[in-house]
């Protein structure tokens, strides 16, 4: 491969030298994905579908950067589903409260999803739960949280306007907002990943916790602070998913737990930490969402659907999620 | 000799990487007899004893069990063939009962299910074999103290009905009055006709307990004789030979400073591994752990440099009394501390991550500024590192894991110096690696001992030991057994303290510097 990648250095651009394998076949399967569906319907092809598509791939986009943090770390976070809710909810309910909770609905959301973060990341790295377990408390914790908030009164839960703008409005004319803010949010990715020394330990203690620790790292704080990051993103996502259909709904973040972990781990990063890039994220993104809006656009029944979704996604980790670690 | 050998191994060869641990070793095991396998810490006797026991296949040689040629597959099918080893660390899971232990790999049955009384009748069977009745076959293994844990793997060993008897370092865990206990034990299986060869670093055992003795040196059976017909002295020459000699950078003597030294520790102590240890070290100067492997020398480089918990005792950096929390805390500014971990792969890299990723690691708070890598000031290092420690590598974004072990272990060096440290702790620094880096790391100590460090080294190899440090300190049982230094400092002083033989005879030709 190494003498394949030399000979190849000379002719393309560095970015392309140093793609991951994996995320070319993740583009590779969207563009096969795009050309069975064309085989459907010629619609498949058309600016309007593609568009459409990468703004629904933006809420997914958004809470599976964050859930990358977690898994190049080696863990995981289960509690996606109700910190998105929880976030979206938080959000409607201060723009409840007059201009000022209008103009600080969306930090105000984001800011719980880093609280529940957090709380995550102090029961992994200092108390040192498994992330599977405590993550999953936390789930249903949120749950809990936001069932006897919603029950007790009756709080606003349609999504502001300004939630609204950014996600279906259009600052450039044909280029949905959601999608603009997805890029922001990639853009920070790629930087926090490539450029800063947190990204640079992320991938150290995702390869070595030991080795991490051992070099004077305090890989405690990362830990903590990825959570946090995570759950923040997820809040955001859900925040965005609310302005998208213009309320907060219980459940609506139930849809997006398998699918931000399937994302990370079919755009090459490996599901133990330490590897993968972020380009392979939204490879991974774009083909979820597409194989979610064809099997839809067939028509086929909803039964049906879960089945193929969850065999292609099995099925494409087989293919190539799990290559194995150099070592 | 005059039975008819049980099992014979001829021409073993065993290479780990580049790293030979068995060259063309032979061995013959005779029943009824105690054979007692001697050598020096990475002589190949434990490489040796997972081949017979089926844990590492050789690259060369064959074995022959009764005059059969055999191979083994796993360490299953060794037992199988009545080869059963007894290792070191203890193979017993605590949260089941005695009784489960001893027939775990094959526990008798009936119906499909574990017959219960089968089980206990077995177990009080061999636990009666190795004269521990007293222990309740029903009792949990994690309630039993240490030395009956021990004999409990010695049940669990005898149940499987063997005709070899492989013991590995079993009594280093054992008061007296228990290693008594097994020798009776051991002495009765052997008049039983089983064939035991026992390991063991403590001489005055040996010399109780066997019958003839082989002495490994570099992966080689170097001599085999009857028990009792050599003199500590002469064993410890056997077990040191001599193959090949390093050049070693000259030490500049030592002027007397006033200042305090560097780092000092008073009365340390940790669990039962660490015991009362005191010592200093001066700008300077290179000390040097000597003794055998799992004296404590790695856990007191741990405690140092933060990573224990509980410690008691105090350490002192100048002069001031100081608690280092952990690694991070070590190698900030004011205490400037770096540790070259003993397992590089695993502690030292990430092996799938570049060189430059790997080089900087260590660096990055000083690299950062608001968190983003300054680039140019990485290049700039890691250009000078690799200059300066004559790093081969095809370049920095490569993965670090496919360099060569002594290239890997620059790197890992590297990325310490890259802070400038004033104190480097090193663990075993050179094992497995060439002889030409070998060098190059002597003569990189000794220069940044020169630029005003203050080094604590441990090796496993004591003609490093010798070479490079001004002072050694030999480590048994985690207390300092001894203080070498100038002429004192000889291998035979090193072996002599390190296998703890009261041998005046050893101690009195070392001083002479014969």
């Amino acid at each position: 491969m190494s003498e394949m990648a030399g000979r190849i250095s000379g002719r393309f651009p560095r970015l392309i030298r140093r793609a991951d394998p994996a995320v070319v076949t993740a583009f590779g399967c969207i563009l096969l994905l795009l050309l069975l569906g064309s085989l459907y319907s010629s619609n498949f092809l058309s600016l309007d579908y593609l568009l459409q598509q990468l703004k629904v791939a933006s809420f997914l986009g958004v809470i599976a950067a964050g859930m990358m943090l977690v898994i190049l770390l080696g863990h995981i976070d289960l509690s996606i589903p109700w910190v998105m809710t929880a976030g979206a909810m938080m959000a409607c309910a201060a723009a409840g409260f007059g201009a000022v909770g209008a103009a600080l609905a969306i930090p105000f959301g984001v800011l719980c999803g880093v609280a529940f973060g957090l709380v995550n990341g102090v029961g992994v790295a200092y108390l040192r739960i498994p992330s599977m377990i405590v993550t999953l408390a936390t789930n249903v914790v949120a749950q809990g949280l936001m069932v006897v908030y919603t029950g007790g009164f009756s709080p606003q839960d349609s999504a502001p306007p300004a939630v609204r703008w950014l996600a279906t409005g259009f600052v450039v004319p044909g280029l949905p907002n959601a999608v603009l803010v997805w890029l922001a949010v990639s853009g920070a990715m790629v930087f926090l990943l490539g450029r800063t020394s947190l990204g640079r330990t992320i991938y150290g203690i995702g390869n070595s916790e030991r080795a991490a620790y051992l070099s004077g790292v305090s890989t405690r704080r990362v830990v903590m602070i990825a959570f946090a990051v995570c759950g923040g993103l997820a809040a955001f996502g859900g925040i965005l998913l609310a302005g998208y259909s213009s309320k907060a709904a219980q459940a609506m973040g139930d849809a997006y737990l398998l699918p931000s972990i399937a994302a990370v781990v079919l755009g090459g990063t490996s599901i133990l930490g330490g590897r993968g890039s972020y380009l392979g994220t939204v490879a991974g993104v774009i083909l979820i969402t597409l194989l979610q809006s064809i099997l839809s656009v067939m028509q086929m029944p909803e039964a049906g659907r879960q089945i193929i979704y969850g065999v292609v996604i099995v099925a494409m980790l087989l293919f190539y999620g799990r290559a194995p670690a150099s070592r | 000799m005059d039975v008819a050998p049980i099992f014979r191994m001829e021409g073993i060869s065993k290479r780990y990487g580049g790293v030979r641990a068995l060259e063309n070793a032979a061995l013959t095991v005779a029943p009824g007899r105690i054979h007692a396998i001697l050598g020096e810490n990475g002589a190949g006797k434990s490489t040796l004893i997972k081949v017979m026991a089926g844990v590492v296949a050789p690259d060369e040689g064959r074995m022959t069990l009764e005059g059969r040629e055999v191979k083994f597959a796993s360490p299953s099918a060794a037992n199988e063939a009545g080869i059963v080893c007894i290792f070191q660390e203890l193979s017993l899971i605590p949260e089941l009962t005695v009784a489960d232990n001893i027939v775990i790999s094959n526990p008798p049955k009936r119906f499909g299910m574990i017959d219960r009384k089968q089980q206990r009748r077995i177990a009080e069977d061999a636990l009666a074999r190795a004269g521990a009745e007293d222990i309740h076959p029903l009792a949990l293994v994690k309630d039993l103290p240490l030395s009956r844990r021990q004999m409990v793997e010695i049940a669990k060993a005898l149940a499987r009905k063997p005709r070899i008897l492989i013991l590995d370092e079993a009594t280093s865990a054992l008061t007296a009055a228990d290693v008594s206990k097994i020798f009776a034990v051991l002495k009765r299986l052997r008049s039983e006709g089983l064939a035991l060869l026992y390991i063991s670093h403590r001489m005055n055992e040996i010399a109780e307990l066997a019958d003839e003795c082989t002495v490994f040196r570099n992966g080689r059976n170097v001599a085999t004789y009857a028990a009792g017909t050599k003199s500590d002295t002469e064993v410890v020459e056997l077990m040191i030979g001599r193959e090949y000699s390093h050049i070693f950078p000259p030490k500049p003597p030592r002027i007397p400073v006033d200042r305090p030294p560097v780092l000092e520790c008073r009365n340390l102590s940790w669990a039962d591994r660490l015991n009362d240890i005191s010592l200093t070290v001066d700008a300077g100067e290179v000390v040097g752990l000597g003794g055998l492997d799992g004296q404590g020398q790695r856990e007191l480089l741990l405690a140092f440099f933060g990573v224990l918990r509980g410690l008691s005792g105090e350490v002192l950096i100048d002069g001031k009394p100081i608690r280092i929390s952990s690694p991070a805390a070590a190698r900030d500014k004011k205490i400037g501390m770096a540790l070259i971990p003993e397992d590089r792969k695993t502690e030292g890299l990430m092996l799938p991550m570049t060189v430059r990723e790997n080089l900087s690691f260590a660096a990055l708070d000083l690299l950062a500024r608001g968190g983003v890598i300054n680039r140019g000031a990485e290049e700039g290092l890691i250009d000078e590192m690799i200059r300066l420690l004559a790093i081969r590598t095809a370049g920095l974004d490569i993965p670090v894991g496919t360099l060569s072990g002594g290239n890997q272990q620059k790197v890992v060096i590297a990325k310490w110096l890259m802070r400038h440290p004033r104190i480097i702790l090193l663990n075993d620094p050179t094992r497995g690696i060439d002889v030409g880096t070998k060098q190059e790391m002597y003569q990189l100590l000794r220069r940044l001992a020169d630029a005003g460090a203050a080094i604590v080294f441990y090796s496993t190899d004591y003609d490093e030991l010798i070479g490079c440090c001004d002072r050694v300190l030999v480590l048994y049982e985690g207390a300092v057994k001894c203080e070498l230094a100038g002429d004192d400092l000889t291998e035979r002083a090193l072996i002599a303290s390190a296998l703890d033989i009261d041998d005046r005879d050893v101690a009195l030709r070392a001083r002479m510097g014969a």
